[in-house]
């Protein structure tokens, strides 16, 4: 089977699920299941090397105190029809506080190459001074062990004009040779996109992404050839439903 | 300090009788006047409840004099008044007034601020003794003798803050008998 | 004349006992479209209206209303504020097992009170999707007030999302319907009125607790409407001049809360939740979800009036006419400025800016602190003190305290006292503590921390007496209602603190009312805010011991009649 096959058929099915508890059930007095799809990125990002689509959804569905979710982030180079990034994560999310869910699954990169399989566990929700974040640690198959932390935030510029800056950091905590990463601080992404919520559901926006390799990881990088370094405009939609 | 007390009841009384005037001259003689009971021409038993009268309307004839015997069979304080809706108008103020103070109760007047000096809260009369009302407690009965002047068409109500805009009144007719 | 069938057709169809048997009515739940919302849109109706029919019952009559479903779902109707055996309480799960689609239920209970009630079902989400209607029981004797017309005035919401679609986009994201939240255009305006420091500080306060002051209404995207229609169709009520006529609110919302004024009228409020009360002159008054006021107007003038219904977080208002002719409209007055919460609301006092220091990460927090000293009235004596600018039971300094808009007198709690009580004035026997909390985020909402299906049943013993006392760690106003019994709100009246069906417990406040348990039975418990009952804010009460059997039950009956029946007095 293609990545496309596979990443379809995951995708599908938990979509299909999450999509069809959208709405409510008639629960009365209780723990309603429904379900979440949301595309928070779904994005043209034009560079001067390399001109990237880039997606991260995720699916959701479950009950307040129990919930699984299915992410799905990468880019695609459209012009060499190949996936830069591919990555999956199939998560059990449990309440654990009252803004923050732990969550424990597997994640799964199909690209770049070689495709890994980690162990993830972490934290995901509203932090003081309402920062989202997602807080992750990563054991690869390898035996190698990894962080992420994600954060974003929304200044609301109108009710609907929303300028949010977001950032990504990676560290790696031994080296992934095959992988090209390098221990220490491996990568980082910022972003500074402003949407408008036609609706809660539908807000095309347009933006700017950053992406950096650090350390060990970016001389890697450039031995391979390619630069470590790039920032592209970005425009495209972010949709839930 | 003792002149400045004399001083502040003397500034009391005065401004008591001043504004007494007013109560005497609210308009009350323009409707009749107060008469001794022996004078009645005749009886009228008005019985209030909470919080409606009896009945809804009397009439009188110009020149009778009429003794009300009003009595209270409701849990509540209810006063029986005679004028026109402005003068019933005006009293409603003054009643809310002395209910914010703590004066009238729902039961009845405020027996202990009676005696306090209320110059100091730049109150003006807090007192309830207009001749053409009565305020009759739960239980008790009260009579009210009065003499009608001319032709009119007045109300008897309740002034009891609330108690007016519930139905606490009644027509009073004051004409000529009718003749065949 | 097409005014006067409107009036008589598009508000509501009262419904009195056919001929045949004295006390049978019928009524039948269903799918129906309706015009409000400036398209036909789907609603549920009560013989096909919204709302359904007004119920005129006579006080001692024995009823039997027959409800026949014709959706294809599950249905119930609960009279609210009707004292009921527990098996005619309406509730699923509860009282019964519901109504079954295509199926027929028959109610069987005497009208043992009298006022101006309300039913709705108490099925799903059914209460926003139209399933209401209002109450008269005509009381037996005399009433302690006169008028010479009435009139329903029922206040209600249509959306054109679907109940369940409007719960599932909050969960999502709680900030889904509040389209009046702080913005950078705020955050400048804030610095130029209040400096940089106090602006800051204030958005790290609330930053802190993840929370954020404009957070007044879950919902938004209403169209209010009276009787069951929208401020453009403009239902009206006949007057002539001078007369008293008596205007029964009935807040029939599942989420909103209404300030009510008659520009250029006074109200004398003369009943609350059914009950008769000492009356009280003012001039705007709140009405929670669920309660009832019933007030005295007199207009004077020859002209219309308006009736004007604002939400409480000013998104919108419902409006009707009061007209000595038809065809006639008075002016609608602006939308108030939308309201803020403020810190004391959150429970935290007049503390201003600085919360250094403080971790507001959870709710949690909240427990230590002690809730006696905020608001609540019990013992204090007001009769000898000037009318208080700061309503007793909105926090000091609360962004939700009602202000009248001509700046004249709101109605207080405070000021409601039973005409004729219904109770003797006892000792409780026992306190009972309900904590109202819940997760705005999460929109997770509960009793003491948690929701119906992770609690006990609460559990009280006939002829008690129980003190509840709740205790709101959240910051939204929520309206309590038990079924079954009389909650005595506490307001410092002693014998005279009035008996009522819904109790608003304002933000950050503390509120007392005392239950008579003399109802046997499962008894529901909740929050009357459709989706806080919906996410968990709910219980079931189960009253052990008392008569069971029919015999002595009718025995009961007759004894709470006794004491119940407060007719014209």
């Amino acid at each position: 089977m293609t990545i496309i096959t596979k990443l379809g058929g995951c995708a599908a099915a938990l979509f299909l699920v999450a999509a069809t508890t959208s709405t409510v059930s008639a629960a009365e007095a209780g723990n309603p299941v429904w379900g979440l799809v949301k595309v928070d990125k779904l994005e043209y990002r034009a560079a001067d090397e390399t001109n990237t689509v880039a997606w991260d959804a995720q699916a959701r569905a479950g009950t307040d105190t129990n919930k699984v979710a299915f992410k799905t982030a990468g880019e695609y180079v459209p012009d060499d029809d190949s996936f830069e990034k591919v990555e999956t994560q199939l998560l059990y999310m449990r309440m654990a506080t009252d803004f923050f869910d732990i969550q424990a699954g597997v994640r799964h990169d199909f690209e770049p190459g070689p495709e890994r399989t980690y162990a993830v566990l972490g934290v995901n929700g509203l932090a003081p001074q309402w920062f989202e974040v997602d807080a992750n640690l990563f054991l690869s198959d390898h035996g190698d062990a990894s962080a992420r932390v994600e954060a974003e935030y929304d200044i609301l510029l109108t009710q609907r004009l929303i300028l949010q800056p977001q950032a990504e950091i990676n560290i790696a905590f031994s080296d992934d040779r095959p992988l090209g990463i390098g221990a220490g601080f491996s990568s980082i992404e910022a972003g500074l996109r402003l949407r408008y919520e036609i609706e809660r559901e539908f807000a095309p926006y347009i933006g700017v992404a950053w992406e950096r390799g650090l350390g060990e990881t970016a001389i890697r990088t450039r031995a391979d050839g390619e630069d470590p370094e790039r920032t592209s405009l970005v425009a495209g939609v972010a949709v839930f439903f | 300090m003792r002149l400045y007390n004399v001083m502040r009841f003397a500034a009391f009384a005065a401004a008591t009788v001043l504004v007494a005037q007013p109560a005497l001259a609210d308009g009350s003689h323009q409707i009749g006047s107060p008469a001794p009971a022996a004078k009645a021409d005749r009886t009228v038993e008005v019985v209030m409840n909470d919080n409606y009268y009896g009945v809804e309307a009397l009439a009188v004839q110009p020149g009778e004099t009429i003794r009300f015997v009003v009595r209270n069979d409701g849990t509540f304080v209810h006063e029986f008044a005679l004028g026109t809706p402005e003068m019933h108008a005006t009293h409603q103020k003054e009643m809310a007034m002395m209910q914010e103070h703590g004066m009238l109760t729902a039961t009845g007047m405020n027996q202990d601020m009676k005696g306090m000096d209320h110059s100091a809260m730049g109150m003006g009369a807090m007192t309830h003794d207009d001749p053409n009302t009565v305020l009759v407690e739960p239980g008790q009965t009260a009579e009210l003798v009065w003499t009608f002047k001319s032709p009119m068409t007045l109300e008897f109500a309740c002034n009891v803050p609330g108690h007016y805009e519930s139905g606490m009144v009644g027509t009073l007719t004051v004409a000529p008998p009718t003749t065949k | 004349m097409k005014r006067l069938v409107a009036l008589a057709a598009a508000g509501i169809a009262t419904f009195t006992a056919s001929a045949a048997s004295a006390a049978t009515y019928d009524i039948s739940i269903g799918r129906t479209t309706i015009d409000v919302l400036g398209e036909p849109s789907p609603a549920m109706a009560i013989n096909g209206t919204v709302p359904g029919p007004i119920l005129r019952f006579k006080e001692g009559e024995d009823l039997v209303i027959n409800v026949a479903n014709t959706l294809d779902e599950d249905t119930s109707i609960h009279w609210h504020g009707l004292i009921v055996p527990s098996s005619e309480d309406g509730v699923p799960g509860l009282s019964f097992d519901g109504i079954k689609p295509g199926t027929t239920h028959t109610y069987r209970f005497p009208a043992q009170q009298s006022g101006t009630y309300w039913y709705h079902s108490h099925s799903g989400l059914q209460e926003q999707e139209g399933v209401y209607g209002a109450i008269i029981i005509e009381p037996t004797a005399r009433e302690p007030f006169r008028y010479d017309r009435d009139y329903v005035i029922m206040l209600s919401e249509a959306h054109p999302t679907s109940p369940y679609q409007m719960l599932a986009n909050v969960k999502k994201q709680a900030d889904y319907y509040n389209y009046g939240q702080r913005t950078l255009g705020t955050f400048l305006d804030d610095i130029a009125e209040k400096g940089l420091d106090a602006t800051l500080s204030d958005r790290l306060a609330w930053g802190g607790m993840r929370m954020t002051p404009t957070d007044i209404a879950d919902t938004s995207g209403y169209t209010f409407l009276v009787n069951g229609r929208n401020a453009d169709q403009n239902w009206s009520g006949l007057f002539k001049s001078g007369e008293r006529v008596r205007l029964r609110f009935i807040n029939a919302g599942a989420m909103t809360y209404f300030d009510v004024r008659i520009p250029g009228l006074e109200m004398t409020v003369v009943q609350a939740d059914g009950n008769n009360v000492q009356p009280v002159k003012v001039d705007e008054l709140r009405i929670a979800v669920a309660e009832t006021y019933d007030v005295i107007v007199t207009p004077k003038e020859d002209k219309a009036y308006t009736i004007f219904a604002q939400s409480m977080d000013r998104a919108g208002f419902a409006r009707a006419t009061l007209a000595p002719r038809e065809g006639m409209a008075a002016e609608i007055p602006p939308l108030g400025p939308r309201p803020q919460l403020t810190m004391a609301d959150m429970g935290h006092g007049s503390m201003g800016g600085s919360m250094a220091g403080m971790d507001h990460g959870s709710m949690s927090d909240m427990k230590g602190m002690d809730h006696g000293t905020m608001g609540g009235m019990a013992g204090m004596d007001h009769s000898q003190m000037a009318a208080p600018a700061q309503d007793p039971f909105y926090a000091p300094g609360s962004g939700l305290t009602p202000k009248a808009a001509n700046g004249g007198k709101v109605l207080s709690y405070a000021d409601l006292k039973a005409q004729k009580p219904l109770y003797a004035l006892r000792e409780p026997t026992r306190e009972i503590e309900v904590r109202l909390t819940g997760n705005m985020e999460r929109y997770i909402w509960s009793i003491n921390g948690k929701t119906y299906s992770e609690a006990d049943p609460i559990r009280l013993q006939y002829g008690e007496r129980v003190r509840f006392k709740f205790v709101n760690e959240t910051m939204m106003s929520h309206p309590m209602h038990l079924h079954g019994m009389w909650s005595i709100l506490d307001n410092g009246n002693g014998a005279w603190n009035p008996a009522k069906h819904v109790l608003n417990i304002a933000p950050g406040t503390t509120l007392a009312a005392e239950v008579e348990v003399d109802a046997p039975g499962k008894w529901a418990f909740h929050c009357h805010l459709m989706f806080h009952m919906a996410t968990g804010m709910f219980r079931e009460v189960i009253v052990e011991g008392g008569p069971q059997t029919a015999a002595a039950a009718a025995t009961a009956a007759a004894d709470t009649t006794a004491h119940a029946a407060h007719g014209g007095m």
